[in-house]
């Protein structure tokens, strides 16, 4: 097919093909795949040959260069692999994750790109609800993926990196919760990553059918890694009509790595959806989650926490996009920033033509701990409907004098006294979507950066 | 539909300042850009070498800089830029006696009610008729304190050493596009010097008309507010309507020295075929103030961020911003505050109304450079909506490098409630009447900073834009 002149600039093409990353790797993970898929794949993949690499002129990138931040070139896709786990065995990050995690609906884990366990509550099994490796679903759950996989929520002609991950997704997810199946427990799934040098592209994709009710953790880990490494999760989230959804990404892993997550949540009409981005890990870590309400009554909460210290880069691009009428969403994001640690927090409410009744708000509070961090907000309002209540407000600041006084006042020491500020800052996120195992893994490792 | 048709009728009524004078100018330069006009404009100024090439310089830097993408839609301009005038010369010299001014053009401005403002409430009057002041004056007594209130011409003539000194040290011409094309080919504007510790208690003005059709107006104004001075100048704008676009791109430096306070302010009305793209900064040094007041009502497409950079210690910084957007208009304006030095502070205060298919936008930058400890900033937007079809952007840029400062950004976006027109309703008024003073009091805190005068006649332009707004 003809290259579309508007994704072509000059230098544009084929940017970002390296001696690794290139049409082979596409064609090699499509050789035994049905052909829609094959398609999709070879795609995507022309999508991203003409692509031009995100520079820091465009707004979303304006914060983050990725000619300093990512070298392409220096990395190598992970293969999928056939891939053993056993809880026993796990590495020690891994497993201490894994332990602390409460009673689960469904359990899965990752390994490198690859998924290498899942366990299904027998109850929720019999209810009809599909947990298992995206991989297995071509073939188990074919007619789900080519409706739902990289077509309505995270195509691959939404950007550069959309367009990779859709070419050369190894694994990932697939969770179907059917009409009316309520899962009382959270499905956890946890990310391993241990190979440096690599890049590995894991996509995950949630049907909440209507009425029907689920949580969902996904919780990235790695090792201290000496190369950098690039983490990849395309994240699609349906709710259908009146259906209750929560997603929550606990991003933790070691030193070293490019975390990239693109994130997608389409809320039906009268539906909930819930997203929380936690972000303590990773050297740098960027997010883009686009929130769209598209059913008249849509609720969606987004919650957003981050704590960086060293050299980590934090880059959060939200988009609370308003198609339907009457639906809300209310975006929290509260980070704090230690030692050389930076933070950008870019995030648009867009209420469309027609979109009446819309009630968007969005805050973004920062906390710079020290003389060398920096934070940069960006809250935008784009507003094409006049009855709508819309706010936002962003704020940076240093730690409230007052709170520290009065603590110390009270025999409280310093350090100390500026730990439970701190905790009593961003931990106002966690009480918004309090989920178990959530809230205490997030405090401990706050708590161990600060004593840092 | 036939109630558009009433309000569009009522809307060209409104604009009171469309009127054409009809008159020959002395000199009118080709139409478009180029080097030609650039050197035309200089010889008809008997300008200095040094200023002929920084012209070119700056033509140079402006035929190199790519149009910016961001903003409003500049993908017309181009078209426009070749047809305009860029050098239209009115008259032959300058007047000090408002009695020497050719009668067309004082008619022009008598109509403006220039000649009446200026005995009641003004130090000084500045009137600038297409692309030359065709009239300056300062009342006495402040000439005699050393106040110099001139063209910009003259302030290049008659103060070289002042001049040169502060010329293009606040926006370089390689600021952006629109500040090379003002620097290449710049014309009026005021020279303005408060010596140290005059304070003057009345206002200094500066009026711009443009007449002719498809002309291009590049004012550039200096100003200096020496040590512990303190005075305010107002500029106003208007033109007639025509069928073909009409281009105004300003340039204003402002240097505000240690104790100084400066106020700006702009009432912007041009005819609703204008591009007006200006560029506006104070550099405020230690303990100085600056505050810009900008009233944005007129214009096609205006792209404007007046900014303060707070250079020196405890320096403060205001921005105080009213927009309003009617049908086809897009107002993309706001501020920009940099602090650059410990203990300095800013507000940006900015109130938009978007009526019909009006567009407006705020966008500002908040920048806080490491080492400026204890730095204060606030910025609040408040966007009314007055129909379905109006729109309105928040775009604020907040990038703070400094632990100790403390930064808000606060905004809301509403439409007039009904609960508050019902309400006043409810005491008797007609809808069109509680909408108007519910818009009036939406402005009110920034209106309430202008003169008198100045309020009485912003609220009016308010009601009589809000006229036929209901239903």
């Amino acid at each position: 097919m003809a290259a579309s002149p508007a994704n072509v600039t000059g230098t544009g093409l084929m940017e970002g093909v390296t001696d690794h990353i290139n049409r082979e790797v596409v064609e090699s993970l499509a050789a035994d795949e049905p052909q829609w898929l094959r398609d999709r794949r070879l795609e995507a993949w022309s999508l991203y040959e003409r692509t031009p690499m995100p520079t820091t002129r465009l707004e979303e990138w304006r914060y983050t260069n990725l000619s300093r931040k990512l070298k392409l070139e220096e990395l190598v896709p992970l293969p999928w692999e056939e891939r053993s786990f056993s809880p026993e065995s796990a590495p020690a990050r891994l497993k201490d994750a894994m332990a602390r995690d409460r009673e689960a609906s469904g359990r899965l884990v990752e390994i490198d790109g690859s998924v290498a366990w899942v366990e299904l509550a027998e109850e929720a099994a019999s209810k009809g609800v599909i947990l298992t490796s995206l991989r297995k679903a071509v073939e188990s759950h074919p007619q789900i993926l080519e409706e739902l996989l990289a077509t309505e929520a995270l195509p691959a002609n939404l950007g550069k990196f959309q367009a990779l991950s859709a070419a050369l997704w190894t694994d990932g997810v697939l969770l179907y919760v059917p009409k009316g199946v309520r899962l009382e427990n959270p499905v956890r799934v946890t990310r391993w990553t241990s190979q440096a040098g690599r890049a590995l592209f894991s996509r995950t994709l949630i049907v909440a059918e209507g009425a029907s009710q689920v949580s969902f953790v996904d919780e990235c880990v790695s090792e201290d890694l000496d190369a950098q490494t690039l983490a990849s999760t395309g994240v699609e989230v349906f709710a259908r009509d009146g259906a209750q959804v929560q997603f929550v990404s606990l991003q933790r892993m070691g030193k070293g790595p490019f975390h990239l997550s693109q994130q997608r949540t389409l809320a039906g009409r009268d539906s909930t959806l819930d997203t929380l981005n936690v972000g303590l890990g990773a050297t740098t870590a960027r997010v883009d989650l686009n929130a769209q309400l598209r059913g008249p009554g849509a609720n969606s909460d987004m919650l957003g926490l981050y704590f960086g210290d060293g050299d980590q880069h934090f880059d959060f691009n939200t988009s609370q996009d308003h198609v339907a009428p009457n639906a809300k969403s209310d975006l929290l994001y509260k980070g704090a920033l230690d030692g050389k640690a930076q933070s950008v927090f870019r995030g648009v409410i867009k209420v469309h033509r027609g979109a009446q009744g819309t009630d968007a708000y969005q805050t973004n509070r920062n906390l710079l701990l020290s003389e060398r961090a920096r934070a940069d907000s960006l809250p935008n309002l784009e507003i094409e409907a006049d009855d709508v209540r819309c706010s936002h407000g962003a704020t940076v600041g240093q730690l409230d004098q007052n709170h520290l006084f009065y603590l110390m006042s009270r025999g409280i020491s310093r350090n100390v006294a500026e730990r439970l500020v701190v905790m009593g800052f961003l931990g106002e996120v966690l009480s918004r979507l309090p989920l178990g195992g959530v809230v205490e893994k997030v405090t401990e490792i706050i708590d161990e950066k600060l004593h840092g | 539909m036939p109630q558009n048709e009433v309000v569009e009728g009522l809307d060209l009524d409104q604009y009171k300042y469309h009127f054409i004078t009809e008159d020959e100018p002395v000199f009118r330069s080709g139409r478009g850009l180029n080097e030609k006009v650039v050197r035309e404009i200089s010889a008809q100024k008997d300008e200095p070498e040094w200023m002929l090439n920084f012209r070119l310089k700056a033509l140079e830097i402006y035929n190199k800089k790519p149009m910016p993408t961001w903003g409003g839609d500049l993908s017309k301009l181009e078209s426009v830029l070749d047809e305009i005038y860029f050098y239209v010369r009115p008259q032959d010299k300058m007047e000090r006696s408002w009695d020497d001014v050719p009668p067309n053009i004082k008619e022009t401005f008598e109509r403006l009610g220039i000649p009446e403002a200026e005995q009641k409430v003004l130090a000084g009057v500045g009137a600038q008729y297409e692309s030359e002041m065709v009239y300056h004056s300062l009342k006495e007594e402040w000439e005699k304190k050393g106040v110099i209130f001139d063209s910009i011409e003259d302030g290049l003539k008659n103060h070289p050493e002042l001049f040169r000194e502060h010329f293009g040290t606040v926006i370089p011409s390689a600021d952006n596009k629109f500040s090379a094309m003002n620097s290449a080919v710049w014309s009026g504007g005021s020279f303005v010097y408060i010596p140290p510790g005059v304070e003057l208690d009345t206002p200094l003005q500066a009026y711009f008309r443009v007449n002719q059709e498809q002309m291009g107006q590049f004012e550039r104004t200096l100003i200096i507010a020496d040590e512990g001075s303190k005075a305010h100048y107002i500029e106003g704008c208007t033109a007639p309507m025509y069928s073909t676009e009409s281009f105004h791109s300003g340039v204003i430096e402002i240097v505000v020295k240690p104790g100084a306070h400066f106020r700006y302010t702009t009432i912007q009305n041009w005819s609703n075929n204008m591009y007006n793209l200006v560029t506006q900064r104070a550099m405020v040094h230690e303990n100085a103030t600056m505050e810009w007041l900008d009233g944005n009502l007129g214009s096609k497409l205006t792209m404007k961020y007046p900014s303060c950079y707070l250079v020196g210690e405890g320096a403060h910084g205001s921005v105080l911003s009213i927009a309003y957007s009617g049908d086809g208009q897009h107002q993309d304006t706001g501020g920009k505050v940099i602090h650059a030095a410990p203990n300095t502070t800013s507000q940006i205060v900015s109130k938009s109304i978007s009526k019909g298919t009006g567009r407006s936008t705020y966008r500002g930058l908040c920048q806080v450079h490491e080492g400026s400890v204890n730095s204060k900033s606030n910025v609040e937007c408040d966007a009314l909506l007055i129909n379905e079809t109006s729109r309105t952007d928040t775009y604020p840029y907040i990038e703070i490098e400094e632990k100790k400062s403390n930064i808000g950004h606060e905004a809301t976006v509403s439409k007039v409630g009904d609960e508050q027109l019902f309400y006043l309703m409810s005491r008797g008024m007609n809808e069109e009447e509680a909408m108007a003073l519910i818009v009036r009091g939406f402005i009110e805190p920034i209106a309430k900073l202008l003169p008198l005068e100045y309020a009485v006649e912003l609220n009016r332009l308010i009601e009589l834009e809000m006229e036929g707004s209901v239903g």
